[in-house]
């Protein structure tokens, strides 16, 4: 019975693959998509049994060591919300006095929060999923960037209805136009093929050879390319080498992207 | 085919499971769970089976690992069916050994065939990559042989929980054993 089934079932195997392997890329996007609306849920459930699970075992704290993280929460809120103030000032005056000079206002971008729910789930590539998708506002098509209070994470690829896969900085596959603060420098950041571990090392190329980076400057997105808004810390230059072409500078980024809990998706300009 | 069914839920749990487990310190390889599954079942199942569970292993796992930014596919969706699959009939070809009784063999196999699969991964991403660099480092040799290895040591327990399951819905994955010992 078995055997007699073999040479259909291989027939059949043969075409239904085929059929999978020529999809388009819109296509696969959206069998991507459809499935990551799938296992989504699952991936929630499991994510909040961790988070819960974490949680416990961090929380086991004594009294005195509560009341002492609160007393110590309560100074750094009030610290925060004296600076967000003196910051909201400046912001408006630094845009009043940008556009009297002609230049065009910065935008301020709308952010919308999100939570990591699964993390670096493949061999090669680096990339986490977050519990937003279409339904809460994000582009069906992807390409938004994500960030941290800290500085850059990625870019958002696969978007379902309550989910999309954010590809990180640390991926070779992600590239952001960045330019090197106080310096005229701009260059093209990566990341490296099998790179992981709590501080991966991205590569800042394309910069001119006598670039000369002092370590520890500040890499900040250039807004080129329209994906990622300008000014946005990506990490800090850890060393820098003079290759035969060009100069390439290998950079910490900001954000520890092992640790990742929440992040914010750019959603558009806060107008 | 209540036991086929189990293996595909059996397959879709692991790969939720197996996004939960982090790297492994130092070495960093992954812990990949359902290709455990996928490789028993190409032992215990009949070619026909072997190739439904390839089929719904490889699109679960492209669904979800395969990437494509700005509209550019490095590997299609699809590819892991195909190389499920290959690897599913080489070890069918260990299908009789295995249906004696010899439990040894879904424990190698499956780690040779899930380094296989982090291997094949790894070449196609330094194929479709520009520049084309091949970079085989002490590290992505530890990742492509330490998933092997996990597999290995993963093997035993899956094979007998699943073997317990096929045996609570009444499933004889290794009938030749049963006939040896009437014997």
């Amino acid at each position: 019975m078995s055997r007699r089934l073999v040479i259909p079932s291989v027939l059949i195997f043969i075409v239904a693959t085929g059929f999978i392997l020529f999809l388009s890329p819109h296509n696969m996007r959206r069998v991507q998509a459809g499935f990551l609306g799938i296992i989504s849920p699952f991936l929630k459930t499991g994510s909040a049994f961790d988070k819960k699970y974490r949680d416990f075992r961090e929380g086991l704290k004594t009294l005195e060591q509560l009341e002492e993280e609160n007393k110590r929460l309560v100074v750094s809120n009030k610290e925060m919300s004296a600076t967000n103030q003196t910051l909201r000032g400046l912001e408006t005056e630094n845009n009043r006095l940008r556009n009297a000079l002609g230049y065009r206002e910065r935008a301020v971008f709308k952010l919308l929060p999100a939570r990591i729910i699964s993390r670096d789930a493949s061999t090669w590539y680096n990339e986490v999923i977050i519990d937003r998708g279409v339904a809460d506002g994000l582009k069906e098509e992807g390409d938004q960037a994500v960030l941290t209070e800290e500085g850059l994470v990625g870019k958002t690829t696969v978007v379902s209805d309550h989910s999309a896969t954010v590809v990180l900085i640390s991926d070779e596959a992600c590239r952001v136009a960045a330019s090197v603060e106080g310096t005229r420098e701009q260059g093209i950041v990566k990341g490296e093929r099998a790179s992981s571990g709590s501080t991966p090392s991205i590569g800042l190329n394309f910069l001119s050879k006598q670039a000369n980076l002092k370590n520890g400057a500040n890499v900040y997105t250039s807004g080129a390319g329209g994906v990622f808004p300008s000014g946005v810390l990506i990490g800090q230059v850890k060393d820098f080498k003079m290759r035969e072409l060009d100069g390439h500078a290998t950079v910490v980024p900001a954000v520890d992207l092992t640790t990742l809990e929440d992040v914010f998706v750019v959603v558009g300009d806060n107008k | 085919m209540i036991f086929f069914v189990l293996l595909l839920v059996a397959m879709f749990l692991a790969l939720v499971v197996q996004h939960f487990i982090p790297p492994l310190p130092v070495i960093g390889s992954r812990v990949l769970l359902m290709p455990i599954v996928m490789f028993y079942g190409a032992l215990a199942l009949p070619t026909p089976g072997m190739l439904v569970l390839a089929f719904c292993g490889g699109i679960m796992w492209d669904a979800l690992h395969v990437q494509i930014i700005k509209g550019n596919v490095e590997i299609a969706l699809g590819w892991s069916i195909v190389l499920y699959a290959t690897l599913g009939a080489l070890m069918g070809g260990f299908r009789p050994l295995f249906q004696r009784g010899r439990w040894e063999i879904h424990c190698l196999l499956s780690g040779v065939c899930t380094s296989m699969i982090v291997l094949s991964e790894y070449l196609m991403i330094t194929f479709r990559r520009e520049p084309v660099v091949f970079l085989f480092n002490k590290e992505i040799w530890w990742r492509i042989g330490g998933a092997g290895l996990v597999a290995v040591l993963l093997s035993p327990f899956f094979f007998f929980t699943l073997n317990y399951l096929a045996f609570l819905v009444g499933f004889d994955t290794q009938p030749a054993r049963n006939i040896k010992r009437s014997r």
